[in-house]
């Protein structure tokens, strides 16, 4: 696990540095076939479709909360002229005209408001919507961001696009920073076994395909469910009662009724008073708020370790 | 009121609803625009957004809920004739889940999305094969009464199948799974109006001409036999015709419940004892419905839409309910 996430990240260095490599040398070196080989790939999104080379947006649609977050972050918050109704961060986003919901999004309300890039959730089900508005003439940008590396990704390319590679660089050194000053605040101290429990009917445990896991990691603890590829995945208690936890995270709602049910009392961290509640709205999303996250949860899994 | 005029009367209204729901479909939407707009963009005229509108968005999804809606129709008028039972509706045949069972498999393996549909039609033909060949292994000539009854069984077994295979998928897959088995026509292309428009056409076509016939099953097996039709044949005929008409819209659309079930309903008692007039009159109807139930899904919450399937539920039953009030 610990080795599989240090190459993703140095994979993922690779690529922020290549992206903005080449965004610098826009123009000078663009005789170099290898050169446009590299803008071409860095323009190819999470659906395989590509932006045109000489597109300079102005008017955004986002709908994918951890982009609206970026695109503010990136000092583009002007840009936007359309949201999902869930993308309520930071307060200015609020200003942009909600469009519905960022799954299977109405096309005709997003061509109403005359965007010049649409910027997706790369969920199957939004495969239709960026067909069609591709379709209409407009480009989109079709975005998986699960993880820390593919939140990297998203950033380098959003700076390319807005031609403002700096910031984007800031944002994820600043991001960077954080997380590396989590994880050397808490190497060397005993890993605790950890449950992340997102759902109590079903019980949701948080899978290793979230980024997630990976801030349990940097904060010095063990998903018990990070060998599962999944992002999160139905268990049983039983099943969490034989991994045996040192903690559990949830919600706050999650883990006072997790604290009242009987069935979890099997439980020995339950038993012992360590299920501990952490802050949604901060670790809810891959965003820039990344680093403060993992030093929320590096607060609860190892006191004293970070200020 | 001459029996003659009344016909006439029923079609003229019918015909003025359809072009009514059509002119509204066309004209209502998220983005405002004005009648001379929205037609100039229908002819191709104007910028490219209300082109982009007009033309790839209201127009495909008019036509595609028009077509259902008349396809469903049909169907479920010519199953009640036939099976003379006046629940009889492609969905409580078993069409439905065996539908949804091959798109929900289709989903499942990861097909790509314009393979869901060949999927869901697949299903649904192996689910009406299935409900003739226990039809038949109940008895030496199918039973109406046995085809409904097997119907349901398989029907019930579909959702089995269904349920375990969502429990067992991610959650992106199962979202699309369930918005699919609530019917929508949001995704309509040329292509789905196009295909469905051959199969409404040729079905719709090969139902109307076995009306005379399905006029003579209504009236009871025995009699059936005794004025020379075979009846095993000319049932199985129309049941297998009316059921691929359904099964097709479920390929475009997904699960749109209801209409088959209720429109031949509204119209039988205006349209008169032929079944050539009730399948005709239930087309129109149907696809007038459809259109203004679609035009409710997308406008009542938007921009978020609603889905079709439930809006014709939400409406059907109540029309349902008018509709025994007045038979009693």
């Amino acid at each position: 696990m610990h080795h599989r996430l240090s190459t993703l990240a140095v994979a993922a260095h690779v690529f922020v540095g290549a992206s903005l490599g080449c965004a610098r040398g826009d123009g000078r070196t663009a005789d170099s076939a290898s050169a446009r080989t590299a803008i071409a790939t860095a323009r190819r999104d999470d659906f395989g479709d590509t932006l045109p080379a000489t597109l300079v947006p102005r008017r955004i649609v986002s709908l994918n909360p951890a982009t609206t977050e970026l695109f503010f972050a990136l000092g583009a918050g002007d840009r936007l002229v359309g949201r999902t109704e869930y993308d309520l961060y930071p307060e200015e986003a609020l200003a942009v005209p909600a469009l519905g919901g960022g799954m299977r999004p109405n096309v005709e309300a997003i061509l109403g408001v005359r965007p010049d890039l649409v910027v997706l959730y790369a969920s199957t089900e939004n495969r239709d919507a960026a067909t069609r508005l591709r379709a209409a003439g407009v480009p989109t940008l079709s975005l998986r961001v699960d993880r820390i590396a593919q939140f990297r990704g998203a950033v380098a390319r959003l700076g390319e696009i807005l031609s403002d590679t700096a910031t984007a660089h800031v944002v994820v050194d600043s991001v960077d920073r954080t997380l590396e000053r989590v994880r050397a605040a808490t190497r060397g101290r005993p890993r605790a076994a950890t449950f992340w429990k997102a759902w109590d009917s079903p019980v949701i445990a948080i899978g290793g395909g979230s980024f997630l896991t990976e801030l349990v990691d940097i904060a010095g603890g063990r998903n018990i469910y990070g060998d599962d590829p999944r992002p999160s995945l139905d268990v049983t208690i039983e099943d969490v009662v034989r991994r045996d936890p040192d903690v559990v995270l949830a919600g706050p709602e999650s883990a006072a009724r997790m604290r009242a049910a009987p069935a979890w009392q099997a439980l020995r961290a339950v038993r012992e008073g360590r299920v501990l509640v952490v802050d949604t709205v901060l670790v809810g999303r891959p965003g820039v708020r990344l680093g403060e996250a993992a030093a929320s949860l590096a607060r609860l899994l190892h006191p004293g370790a970070i200020q | 009121m001459s029996d003659a005029f009344s016909r006439g009367l029923l079609w003229g209204v019918l015909i003025g609803a359809v072009a009514m729901a059509v002119l509204l479909g066309l004209a209502v939407g998220p983005v405002p625009l004005s009648p001379s707009e929205a037609w100039a963009a229908l002819r191709g005229v104007g910028d490219v957004t209300s082109v982009a509108i007009m033309q790839d968005i209201r127009a495909p999804r008019v036509a595609l809920a028009a077509l259902v809606g008349s396809a469903l129709a049909m169907s479920g008028a010519a199953l009640q004739g036939t099976l003379r039972n006046a629940l009889a509706e492609p969905y409580l045949l078993g069409v439905s889940g065996g539908a949804a069972v091959g798109a929900v498999v289709a989903v499942a393996l990861r097909a790509p999305f314009g393979v869901v549909p060949i999927g869901a039609f697949g299903g649904a033909v192996g689910a009406v094969i299935l409900v003739l060949a226990i039809a038949r292994a109940g008895g030496s000539r199918p039973d109406p009464r046995i085809l409904l009854m097997a119907g349901v069984v398989v029907g019930a077994f579909a959702n089995a199948v269904i349920m375990i295979a969502l429990a067992s998928s991610p959650p992106d897959t199962t979202r699309n799974a369930l918005w699919w088995m609530m019917g929508s026509v949001a995704a309509a292309t040329w292509v789905h109006v196009a295909w469905l428009a051959v199969y409404v056409a040729v079905a719709g076509g090969v139902l109307l001409t076995f009306a005379p016939e399905i006029d003579v099953l209504a009236l009871g097996d025995d009699a059936a036999a005794g004025l020379g039709v075979n009846v095993e044949r000319a049932g199985r005929r129309a049941y297998v015709v009316a059921s691929l008409l359904a099964a097709a819209t479920v390929a475009a659309a997904g699960l749109v419940g209801f209409v088959g079930l209720v429109v031949p309903h509204l119209v039988r008692a205006r349209a008169g004892r032929g079944h050539r007039a009730v399948i005709a009159a239930a087309g129109l109807a149907g696809a007038a419905l459809v259109i203004a139930a679609d035009l409710v899904a997308r406008t009542l919450r938007a921009p978020n839409e609603l889905p079709l399937g439930a809006i014709t539920a939400l409406g059907g039953v109540p029309f349902f309910l008018a509709q025994l009030r007045r038979l009693r």
